[in-house]
């Protein structure tokens, strides 16, 4: 097995106001890890600690215990930049530059040397949906192109790591479905990807794992399918229920959803056998039996909310 | 190659900059306004001796390029604080430090695009201290590398220094320190009338801490006439900019020291 591309262990950030005796503390005692060529959703309200994980993560602010590694390297270390592609929050850019301009300055930065590969540029562009605009001056762009853009100098460079933080702000869904599909393409090719969003139901699509944190602490860390389970509910459609199917499925917790031309039950998967016979006894056909998974987005209120209460 | 490129993106931030451009049409006002005295001064120098009439003009010039001189001291100080903290401020440092790019390459970068704006503005001063010259009808005998190597000397130690302070302070507090620094240097300089306002073992302890940029003030050599030239020895020259140069070199040193540690959150 691969060492984990990022690694957390016991992280404490407390933020003091100068010449005040107030003081923050945006992580306590924080751990997880994300291991090489995974898509990890990196989740919370906002206020959680997020930002200030992913800046301690790219070295910009410094944890005050615990330890950190990202590919195996200290956090700003440039043998592990070498191998990230970053996209901060909110980001700016400078707006005098165009988008080709600014790529290429950030290839210069890249520190590989040498010109820009021909091409590189345009296809990073048509990538993002930004070809024909290289050479308007990122001041006029409009805030999802600059996401766009963002995404592109991200990519440059051919990361093993993408480090995103909230890379669909600003998009519509087009443009949220397009960096979703670009993020699944990257999974394919066995990229690391550690991204932080509030978009639950498309980021459920493509991470294979899950960080909730709130308030400065880890809630929840693990797989995702470990994490909403699979097969705990199922949810069978049957054609009609008379009333004595009824009467059976509510003296067994089912939840009754009537349709136009169907009934949905949905109830405990070690139920399902009997169920089925005792719904089929009654003289109803069964159209579908499939197990219910829950939802991130349900997964990640429920966590929330239960740590709240217990906080 | 990273250096070189941040340094360049910056020297290009700074030409778009209102208030680089407010400076330069100060630049072009100076020229419109000396005009008249520099004309006048060609006339009344017709009815002088020649050695009198080269003094006058030249004394003319030196008070003039003193002032735009100046100018280009606190343009040094305050473009050096503002390229750091502007790219704090706007976040646009966080996609850069994201790149295999050390702290201090950033810094430097930062630094030499400063530094590259001073060789512009000294290069305009340079040519605007001629132009004067000219229009009082006399010409200007000092080396020419003097009048270029000076004014960019002393810009690098106000850039180092502005440098320095805005890794731990707000730009504008960082600005204010570097103006209240450089009079102070010049009220504790040995040539001050105003140096008996202290004893002599602080006057002279605070002279030696203080960025005393007097030694590598060009106006110095605006000044002088044909007949004075050759007054300065090598050896002074090498002092004074061995001074600068070192002054800068050790600011930078202590920037680069205390940006290292320091969080690159938006500020």
């Amino acid at each position: 097995m691969s060492a984990p591309a990022i690694e957390f262990h016991n992280v404490t950030k407390v933020y003091q106001r100068r010449f005040s005796s107030e003081r923050v503390a945006a992580l306590t005692d924080v751990s997880f890890e994300v291991a090489a060529g995974e898509v990890c959703a990196f989740l919370g309200p906002n206020g959680a600690g997020k930002t200030t994980s992913i800046s301690i993560l790219m070295g910009f602010l410094f944890a005050d215990s615990g330890d950190v590694r990202v590919i195996g390297y200290e956090p700003g270390d440039v043998r592990a930049k070498e191998h990230i592609g970053f996209l901060p929050e909110n980001f700016a850019f400078y707006k005098h530059l165009t988008a080709e301009e600014l790529l290429r300055l950030h290839w210069a930065l890249t520190g590989k040397g040498g010109p820009i590969v021909d091409g590189l540029i345009t296809r990073l562009l048509i990538k993002v949906k930004l070809q024909g605009y290289e050479h308007l001056k990122i001041g006029k762009y409009s805030r999802g192109m600059i996401q766009r853009l963002g995404v592109a100098q991200a990519l440059l460079g051919d990361p093993q790591l993408l480090v995103l933080d909230e890379p669909t702000s600003g998009l519509d869904p087009a443009g949220r479905k397009e960096v979703l599909d670009l993020l699944a393409t990257l999974k394919s090719q066995g990229k690391t990807v550690f991204l932080s969003s509030h978009v639950l139901p498309e980021v459920e699509q493509i991470c294979d794992r899950v960080v909730i944190i709130d308030r400065g602490h880890l809630v929840r860390a693990g797989q995702l399918g470990e994490l909403l389970g699979s097969g705990n509910c199922v949810e069978l459609t049957v054609d009609r229920l008379s009333a004595d199917g009824e009467a059976i499925a509510a003296a067994r917790g089912a939840a009754i959803e009537r349709g136009r031309n169907q009934v949905r039950l949905v109830f405990d998967a070690a139920l399902k056998r009997e169920m089925a016979e005792l719904l089929w006894s009654t003289g109803c056909d069964i159209i579908s039996m499939n197990p219910v998974k829950g939802t991130l987005e349900e997964l990640f209120l429920k966590l929330v909310s239960d740590y709240e209460r217990v906080e | 190659m990273k250096v070189r490129a941040i340094a360049l993106n910056t020297f290009g931030s700074l030409l778009r900059n209102k208030l680089i451009v407010l400076f330069l049409a100060g630049f072009v006002c100076v020229v419109l306004l000396m005009m008249t005295p520099m004309l006048a001064a060609k006339t009344i120098a017709g009815t002088m001796e020649a050695g009198q009439a080269e003094g006058m003009v030249l004394g003319i010039v030196s008070a003039i390029m003193s002032l735009v001189s100046g100018f280009g001291s606190l343009l040094a100080g305050w473009a050096a604080a503002d390229v750091v903290s502007s790219e704090m401020k706007s976040g646009t440092i966080l996609a850069i430090m994201a790149r295999p790019v050390r702290r201090w390459e950033f810094l430097l970068g930062k630094y030499l695009g400063v530094q590259l704006l001073m060789v512009v503005y000294v290069l305009a001063m340079f040519a605007l201290s001629y132009l004067l010259a000219w229009m009082g009808g006399e010409k200007i005998h000092s080396a020419a590398w003097t009048l270029l190597l000076y004014p960019l000397v002393r810009y690098a130690i106000y850039s180092a220094i502005a440098t320095l302070l805005v890794t731990m302070m707000h730009p504008v507090v960082a600005f204010a320190i570097i103006l209240v620094t450089s009079v102070a240097a010049s009220i504790l300089a040995p040539s001050s009338a105003t140096r008996a306002i202290l004893p002599e073992w602080l006057r002279a302890g605070l002279y030696a801490v203080l960025p005393s940029t007097g030694l590598l003030s060009e106006a110095r050599f605006l000044a002088i006439t044909q007949s004075a030239l050759h007054s300065t020895s090598w050896t002074d020259h090498l002092t004074a900019i061995a001074y600068g140069l070192d002054y800068a070199l050790v600011c930078f040193l202590l920037a680069a020291w205390s940006f290292h540690k320091r969080s690159l959150s938006r500020v």
